[in-house]
């Protein structure tokens, strides 16, 4: 990672510390995402990758108690500026979730949901077609779009999530092990499609899984736990270099199992 | 299930793996040619271009291993990279060989001594052949191809034991001869360690279809006492 | 009984599981748990066993004043002029005075009127009453002892229920007396309590549940408070009622401040409002649960999509919530329609016989209604007693029934 200053990162945060009331959970990130390609944040539990996930968007606002130091540039912006709303971050910044969480709706109404209060003006028939094209779901639900989203399979729930997210048009999708409660074949899928809608948008992926990391990201960035139990960032670069050639001894460790 | 992404990038390595077949290809016959035409110049372009072969190969010793590591390929795509890691060696061996070549039409220097170039172009032109062909098979795993093709190489075997006969009697003949002649004895030699390479590969074909580790070995190649 | 197989290794554990002992145990405490269970279903069965019991068997009617010497033919041909002339002649003028006084006589019903020669003039009157199981098993019993004591009366079987007891308003007279206006009354109630106690409940629920912040030290003593309120006695709401409803907001509920002729607070929007306090608590426990029930991640993809709190809990936290709200609210309204102390201390009339017409008009209720029936002397008035709590058990049940297909007519959609 070269440090350009003119290079217009996707999202890139600076000396980022995220605290929940005393307890410094993350500490000293500082990480550049690459725009339209996929990053993985990789590393053990409670190594605060979540977290650093999450406050991309600002859903840690929701934890009572959480703060943030240092500082996440999206397009050049502070997010965390007390001048900015974040629900227009979180329109810009999707997300998607660990577990299948449509919402106990029709399917089509799970697309347009989101368009609708964000007051989309043009046609929502063709804005829900062209989301649910776009997480390759329409083949298989093209004439169910009345039926209720539950009746769908956990794969298909997910990608569900995926095409409503998509409805509000975000420049980034954030998703948060979005494979944990899928079937290998699911999971495949998505990660198929995760490479296919990283031609327009930016994905950055929290896994568990560290071969779901190496199949599908470009980028990886291995956080870990220090001693005071808070998280910060050991190795972040190209992917096929992290699994196969980490300069860290600790990220040699977790990735070849050997952690702990 | 497509695995689009695995199968995207096992693709473009096999590509790799053509390109550096055809560059050994290349490389043989202008060793030969240049044999043929005693152009040194010709031989020492032959002996330099290698370097290029042995970065091929090192570039898909990279890919595999990077797709290993972060694809988790298993089954047939796990063997398929295993065997293109071997694949890939016997052909920058063959490429070394056909360099062996070049060697020594630039250390015949401009010394007169006649050349079976006859036997020796055919032993060339039947080992690129069958190298053609076995990567062609390996290509499209073909199995059944592949198990026919290490015959062949007997009747490289026999021209090589033509062209080893033709050698020792022009030693005989004229003892000057004999440093040279030695010479192009190595070259008959490469083209048909070239014969057993590509039987390698076809070996690797087969494990790629059906799994199993074969040694394909024609009867006449064992030794009766 | 001895276990043929042995499976277990004698190395670790012995030859000696225990099991049998272990076995006898688990068996006992099954037999006393569904001894509980039949003990809660015997006791619910005697409960409807004596109220129908109740609710049905033989009387014995008898004449005081010989019918025919009054009358030709029978008391349901006789016209309305003929009827007011009957008691005009054969009552005292004092009595007709005051009956008129009460309500003219002309503007009476027919019905009205009949009760009246009935009972102010042949007298007629059931001089006793028989249980059903009595009526059915010792019929004899009854009828000995009918000829003994009242050698005129006639012995029939007679179901107290009705639909005259629905249709008529009250009476003096148990056979004619009706429970109408107490059935409006306790409905009329009902609405205006919900009207009230639902969004106000539904709302505190919200603000406290999705709003408020959470575990500091105001939200705990609130929610405390909210706590303990629920399980406070309803005479106490009662009184809370009678001092701020019924006199210190007395031009509002007695309807003056918009310029109704009301005589004093005690109304049915003051005991409406009482209700409502009363099962507030209720509600917004109820509701709470409901709320909390829903699980984050609903929240969370709603936010995730740029929603604002506002959207999220309007379009997915409260209809995810609603079917737990409404079970909430069928426990708080079976509450409030049971609830008598309260109405008592308000101020509900006792005997009414004008159906409630507004929200500042006098009212009565039907668990009043039972208590009050029940605390007279006379058998037959624990008859219709018992016939107006298989109304109210019936309405219970029917807004139960509503509020149950309703709720899973939601669920469904999902």
């Amino acid at each position: 990672m070269t440090n350009q200053t003119d290079k217009q990162w996707a999202i890139e945060t600076q000396d980022l510390d995220i605290y929940y009331s005393d307890f410094r959970a993350v500490k000293n990130v500082s990480l550049k995402i690459e725009p339209k390609k996929i990053t993985s944040i990789i590393g053990p539990s409670g190594c605060g990758k979540s977290t650093v996930l999450r406050s991309f968007n600002r859903m840690n606002d929701f934890i009572p108690g959480s703060r943030v130091t240092g500082g996440i540039f999206f397009q050049g912006q502070n997010i965390y500026d007390p001048r900015i709303d974040p629900v227009q971050v979180r329109q810009r910044i999707g997300m998607v979730f660990q577990k299948p969480n449509p919402f106990p709706k029709s399917i089509y109404e799970n697309v347009a949901w989101g368009a609708r209060i964000n007051n989309y003006k043009e046609n929502l028939n063709d804005l829900v077609e062209e989301c649910l094209v776009k997480s390759a779901l329409w083949g298989e639900v093209k004439d169910l779009l009345q039926r209720p989203a539950l009746s769908l399979s956990g794969g298909q729930q997910q990608r569900l999530c995926i095409a409503r997210a998509l409805a509000v048009k975000p420049e980034i999708i954030l998703m948060d092990e979005p494979c944990s409660a899928l079937d290998p074949i699911a999971t495949l899928k998505i990660e198929d499609l995760m490479r296919e809608l990283s031609a327009q948008y930016t994905i950055i992926i929290v896994t568990h899984n560290m071969q779901q990391a190496g199949r599908a990201s470009d980028f990886t960035a291995y956080f870990t736990m220090d001693t005071d139990r808070a998280g910060s960032m050991i190795e972040y670069g190209v992917t096929s270099q992290v699994f196969t050639n980490p300069t860290h001894k600790s990220t040699e460790d977790y990735i070849s199992g050997r952690f702990g | 299930m497509s695995r689009e992404n695995l199968m995207l990038q096992i693709h473009q390595i096999q590509d790799e793996m053509l390109v550096m077949g055809s560059l050994v290809e290349q490389a043989t016959m202008k060793s030969i040619e240049s044999l043929k035409k005693r152009d040194k110049k010709m031989a020492v372009e032959v002996y330099n271009a290698d370097r290029k072969i042995n970065e091929k190969r090192y570039a898909i010793e990279n890919s595999v291993l990077i797709l290993i590591a972060t694809q988790q390929p298993l089954a047939h795509d796990l063997r398929l990279l295993a065997a293109l890691l071997e694949v890939s060696a016997e052909i920058e061996r063959m490429g070394d060989y056909a360099k062996g070549i070049a060697k020594v039409v630039v250390n015949l220097g401009d010394f007169d001594i006649p050349v079976p170039i006859k036997e020796i172009d055919q032993m060339a032109t039947l080992a690129l052949s069958m190298l053609h062909r076995a990567l062609g098979a390996f290509i499209i795993e073909d199995g059944e191809t592949a198990k026919s093709i290490p015959a062949e190489d007997d009747k490289v075997d026999e021209m090589y034991n033509k062209v080893q006969r033709l050698l020792v009697n022009l030693m005989i003949e004229k003892p000057q001869n004999i440093d040279h002649a030695n010479l192009l004895m190595w070259v008959a030699h490469n083209l048909e360690r070239m014969g057993d390479r590509v039987s390698n590969i076809c070996e690797r074909t087969i494990f790629v279809t059906t799994g199993e580790l074969v040694e394909i070995e024609s009867k006449k190649k064992e030794i009766k006492l | 009984m001895k276990n043929p197989l042995n499976l277990v290794s004698t190395t670790t554990y012995g030859r000696d599981l225990n099991l049998e002992q272990r076995q006898k145990k688990a068996t006992i405490w099954k037999a006393l748990f569904r001894l509980s269970t039949l003990v809660g279903v015997v006791a619910l069965a005697i409960l409807i066993i004596s109220i129908v019991n109740q609710a049905f068997g033989l009387v014995a009617i008898e004449d005081t004043n010989d019918r025919n010497d009054f009358i030709s033919t029978s008391i349901k041909e006789v016209t309305k002029t003929e009827l007011i002339q009957l008691i005009e002649t054969n009552l005292s003028t004092n009595r007709v005075r005051t009956l008129d006084r009460e309500e003219p006589l002309v503007e009476r019903s027919r019905h009205d009127l009949m009760a009246l020669v009935e009972t102010e003039v042949f007298k007629q009157r059931i001089v006793d009453s028989y249980s059903l199981f009595g009526s059915i098993f010792t019929p004899n019993t009854f009828r000995d002892q009918v000829a003994k004591k009242h050698p005129e009366a006639i012995v029939e079987f007679k179901s107290w229920f009705t639909p005259q007891f629905l249709q008529e308003s009250m009476s003096k007279t148990p056979e004619l007396a009706g429970i109408r206006t107490a059935l409006f009354g306790s409905l009329f109630l009902i609405l205006i309590t919900i009207s009230v106690a639902f969004p106000l409940g539904v709302s505190a629920a919200i603000y406290l549940e999705e709003y408020a912040r959470q575990n500091t030290w105001l939200s705990r003593v609130i929610q405390t408070n909210i706590d303990n309120l629920a399980g406070v006695p309803s005479i106490i709401y009662g009184i809370l009622g009678l001092t701020i409803f019924v006199r210190a907001f007395e031009p509002i509920t007695s309807g003056r401040l918009f310029g109704y002729e009301g005589a004093n607070g005690r109304t049915i929007l003051a005991a409406g409002l009482t209700m409502a306090l009363l099962i507030l608590p209720i509600l917004i426990t109820n509701a709470q649960e409901a709320i909390r029930a829903v699980p984050n991640s609903l929240r969370q993809a709603s936010y995730g999509l740029g929603a604002t709190q506002w959207q999220t809990i309007w379009y997915h936290v409260l209809p995810y919530a609603l079917p737990g709200i409404l079970t909430g609210t069928i426990l708080a309204i079976s509450r409030a329609l049971g609830e008598t102390a309260p109405l008592i201390i308000v101020g509900a009339a006792t005997y009414i016989t004008k159906d409630p017409s507004g929200l500042f008009s006098n009212f009565t209720a039907i668990p009043i209604q039972i208590y009050n029936w029940t605390t007279r002397p006379q058998q037959e008035f624990r008859n219709i007693a018992a016939v107006a709590i298989l109304v109210l058990m019936f309405m219970l049940l029917s807004m139960n029934a509503v509020a149950i297909l309703w709720r899973n007519k939601i669920q469904n959609k999902r």
